[in-house]
């Protein structure tokens, strides 16, 4: 049975505290940031690189969660990202999908998923072991919960319906998310990202 | 120079420019660098399945404090080109793109990816510098990182087979 991608979504954010959190192009990144206003959250603007932006983050910061909130269209425009995924194996990445069968940006056509193709089993098949369907919000929540206690890759995928919620629109650009979020990486990690150089003159 | 010792000379190059995670597809001629990148302890060898995947690993590694470069085909170049317009242009990140040369000058498959390679990272207003010799590998790639994070752009370093070095004789199949 569908389940309403707000209710889940809430549930990431009252388990997921100050995980970086990766969101897909479509309305999932407006539901989330209503959700969870923070620095620490990246919009993607290219269908598909969700998956693979989050695992960049994971590697880079392997003590620290990173959350991906993907959808069925940007999974399948990118399923490679599975393989690679699961070869480099990260401890600290979830994989969250949200399934509603349709591009519900791009006029709600069809999705492979919406005729068969299983994404869970595509995961699986690709090598990520700990990689299961959540068939109820009581699940999905139990799920969310051990992604975040435990240590080891997750990929949850979620049947979803395609009501919309009604939320304030995305309130930044996309360079402005970049500065904000590597400022709030750098506060909250203690360590120097961008460094400004001063020109050979100066120095 | 053989292209084990020119492969040591580009990799210790992207070391001394200060890079620590590489994105990798791999292609006969980068074989060399792609094994020496991938036996080097200092740096994080991110293996694809296609290019563009690699522009977004490479995105996300950067936003957390990595200095990344992307090796590959300019086929697989041409793969990338959503990603690196999307995000690496929209959302202004500095990316080494090292790029292999097929159908350069002298080379006798793929010519016709060759002929658009430059014109491509032209349009997209990615500056590209051609690599010749191996000893220049070093002093050119740190120019172009400091390029590349000044930008905040990406910038291409074509890799030539001069540039690669003398591989050892094909295996027959």
């Amino acid at each position: 049975m569908a389940l309403k991608r707000f209710d889940c979504l809430k549930a990431v954010a009252a388990a997921c505290g100050d995980a970086l959190a990766v969101s897909s192009a479509g309305a999932v990144t407006l539901e989330w940031n209503a959700l969870r206003p923070s620095d620490g959250n990246f919009r993607v603007r290219t269908l598909g690189l969700c998956s693979s932006i989050a695992l960049g983050m994971a590697l880079g910061l392997p003590r620290r969660k990173v959350i991906a909130l993907d959808g069925d269209g940007s999974l399948l425009m990118n399923l490679c990202s599975l393989p690679t995924i699961a070869r480099m194996n990260p401890k600290n990445l979830i994989h969250l999908v949200f399934d509603n069968e349709v591009y519900e940006a791009s006029g709600s056509k069809k999705t492979a998923t919406g005729v068969g193709t299983d994404l869970v089993g595509l995961a699986r098949a690709a090598g990520v072991k700990n990689a299961q369907w959540a068939d109820s919000l009581e699940a999905f929540e139990r799920a969310i919960r051990a992604a975040i206690a435990g240590g080891e890759l997750c990929f949850i995928g979620v049947k979803t319906g395609t009501e919309r919620v009604e939320v304030p629109p995305y309130p930044i650009d996309e360079v402005e998310n970049k500065y904000r979020f590597l400022r709030y990486v750098e506060k909250t990690e203690g360590i120097e990202i961008l460094k400004v150089n001063l020109p050979a003159s100066y120095n | 120079m053989t292209s084990d010792e020119a492969a040591r000379l580009i990799v210790g190059g992207l070391k001394n420019a200060g890079i620590n995670l590489v994105a990798t597809l791999p292609d006969i001629n980068l074989a060399s660098l792609l094994r020496e990148v991938d036996e080097d302890p200092a740096i994080q060898h991110v293996p694809l399945c296609r290019e563009e995947e690699g522009i977004g690993i490479c995105t996300g590694a950067y936003l957390v404090g990595k200095k990344c470069a992307a090796i590959m085909q300019n086929g697989g170049f041409f793969n990338s080109n959503n990603a690196i317009v999307s995000t690496l242009l929209q959302y202004q990140i500095p990316l080494l793109l090292m790029i292999y040369y097929a159908g350069d000058v002298g080379d006798r498959t793929f010519s016709t990816t060759g002929a658009l390679t430059e014109p491509v990272l032209q349009a997209l207003g990615i500056r590209s510098y051609v690599m010749r010799d191996p000893e220049d590998a070093r002093e050119l790639i740190q120019r172009a990182q400091i390029l590349t994070e000044d930008s905040k752009r990406p910038v291409a370093l074509l890799l030539t087979k001069e540039v690669l070095g003398r591989r050892a004789p094909l295996k027959s199949l």
